[in-house]
């Protein structure tokens, strides 16, 4: 069996919001995702933030993104090991929305046979909990 | 082409090994290297009066007290980390030819004992708009530049013997430097069996940790024919950045063709224009080499070679001493020392003064550049 990429320990990780991230954790609080997308000429942006830099309005709408699939990842031995037989294997990476302009957030990929993990695999949505907030996590589907 | 300008005077403090330059302190390391660049250009610390730093720079007025500097007409930071190293000569020479100054230093240093570069995505105050880099466990700029490594490797089959190649031109080069920190030539195999430390780059792909100091004089042109050294003209200077490439491996949005480059097209294009002169024209290229992958992206990005076609290209043996465009002939940041791009700065300069450890024979123009990193991003072109 092929080693397994574990979960980055965000046990401790306290999440800071402002006005414009807010809807974003009020979201996954209640396990949704939502990425933002401009009122006035409907383009994704990324990150959250005050301006939609295609036409400057501040007007945003909280829309379900579609299909997640691995834009990019690395994979990063974790030395601190937790007192594991076997080395931990973080697996980052970059998660692409093709129905939402394509924009891109960064996520681990966890609980996922490192064999399996590719440039263009399609992921399945999970969650992780945060000191103050839900984050979202993504898998491989079976 | 420009030649209103020159680096006059180059001094630097030896390297050492993260943490080894203690009990000296990062502003002695500073004023070391800023007394040995003054006596090199043969002058004295009282015709100094302008600062340029980046990476969040220094304190003037800690620095005017502390060596005897009586008057600053000019003393300001290029608002980069990483990326503005070259810029800190753009800084220079426009204090210099609008007449606000005379005689510039511009500075870099680094004292990595109490901040750890390679952390820096952890160390950050997590902000609202970049926290998602730590929820995903990226912990620093190497481990988030291997998400843009992996994607040309996915788009244009760039292989990590490519990667290698990088290291061991560098390590060959820093093999005969004095004072490099890395002088061990490496083979092929020693490099595949180093265990990964953000795959696909295993840990010889990212740079050295060290301390040290390195400092430059700048001058208008004309004084710089009366002075002690041949001089190193600034033939173009740029600090500039596109919406495209934004914070980079902060942002990691850039669109498809841009998020596989290394940023510096804009840079690039600006030199070249500047100096009136193309990428044949070049004799020895001075790549910010914090992570090995990024040198191939720039040698595309400079145009030295098609886009896709870098990782090829240095397995052809191209940057190395002998091929068509020798890349950081001192060793660079993954095997000499980790200055934030000044170590390439004084190398161009001892090139072009025609006194460098590994010479290329009749080097004419040295390209510079900053790091792949937020813009503003830098570069210069210097000639003899």
């Amino acid at each position: 069996m092929s080693a397994v990429s574990t979960a980055p320990d965000l046990g401790a990780l306290e999440i800071p919001m402002d006005a414009w991230t807010q809807p974003f954790w009020d979201a996954t609080a209640e396990k949704q995702l939502l990425l933002p997308r401009c009122s006035a000429c409907s383009r994704f942006r990324w990150p959250p933030g005050p301006f939609c830099p295609h036409c400057q309005s501040q007007l945003t709408d909280w829309v379900q993104p579609g299909v997640a699939r691995i834009y990019s990842f690395t994979i990063i031995s974790d030395q601190r090991g937790h007192g594991a037989d076997q080395p931990q294997q973080r697996v980052p990476a970059l998660v692409e929305f093709p129905a939402a302009d394509g924009i891109r957030i960064l996520a681990a990929i966890v609980d996922a046979p490192l064999a399996e993990i590719r440039i263009g695999a399609e992921l399945k949505l999970g969650w992780s909990q945060a000191v103050n907030a839900v984050v979202p996590v993504f898998s491989i589907p079976r | 082409m420009k030649k209103g300008t020159a680096i006059v005077g180059v001094g630097a403090t030896p390297y050492y090994f993260r943490g080894k330059s203690a009990p000296q302190t990062l502003y002695e390391l500073i004023g070391k290297a800023i007394l040995a660049a003054v006596g090199d250009a043969g002058l004295k610390i009282t015709d100094v009066d302008g600062l340029a730093f980046y990476a969040s720079g220094f304190e003037p007025g800690l620095i005017t007290e502390m060596l005897g500097i009586s008057e600053l007409n000019f003393a300001s930071t290029v608002s980069a980390q990483g990326g503005g190293s070259a810029g800190v000569l753009d800084l220079a020479a426009m204090a210099i030819e609008t007449g606000r100054a005379e005689t510039v230093v511009c500075i870099g240093a680094c004292q990595q004992s109490s901040r750890r570069y390679g952390l820096a995505l952890a160390n950050l105050v997590a902000t609202p708009d970049g926290i998602w880099s730590r929820a995903a466990g990226l912990e620093g700029p190497g481990q988030a530049l291997a998400l843009i490594a992996r994607r040309h490797m996915h788009v244009y089959g760039t292989r990590r013997e490519a990667f290698a190649e990088v290291v061991m031109s560098s390590r060959l080069n820093a093999s005969t430097r004095p004072g490099a920190i890395r002088r061990q030539p490496l083979t092929l195999d020693e490099y595949m069996a180093t265990p990964m430390l953000a795959d696909p780059l295993c840990r010889l792909d990212f740079c050295l940790e060290t301390d040290g100091a390195v400092a430059f004089v700048v001058t208008s042109g004309e004084r710089s024919r009366d002075l002690a050294q041949r001089p190193v003209y600034i033939a173009a200077s740029a600090h500039c950045g596109s919406r495209e490439w934004g914070r980079s491996f902060f942002w990691l949005n850039m669109p498809d063709a841009v998020f596989t480059s290394a940023g510096g097209e804009l840079v690039a294009r600006r030199l070249y224009a500047q100096a009136g002169i193309a990428p044949t024209d070049i004799d020895v290229a001075l790549i910010y080499d914090h992570f090995s992958p990024l040198v191939i992206l720039q040698l595309e990005d400079y145009g030295f070679c098609p886009r896709g076609e870098g990782g090829s290209f240095v397995e052809s043996g191209a940057i190395r001493r002998t091929g068509s465009i020798p890349v950081n002939p001192h060793g660079g940041h993954l095997s000499e020392a980790y200055v934030i791009g000044m170590t390439h700065i004084r190398e161009a300069v001892e090139q072009l003064r025609g006194q460098a450890v590994n010479q290329i024979a009749g080097a004419q123009f040295a390209l510079v550049t900053g790091g792949p990193a937020p813009i503003p991003m830098s570069g210069a072109i210097l000639r003899n």
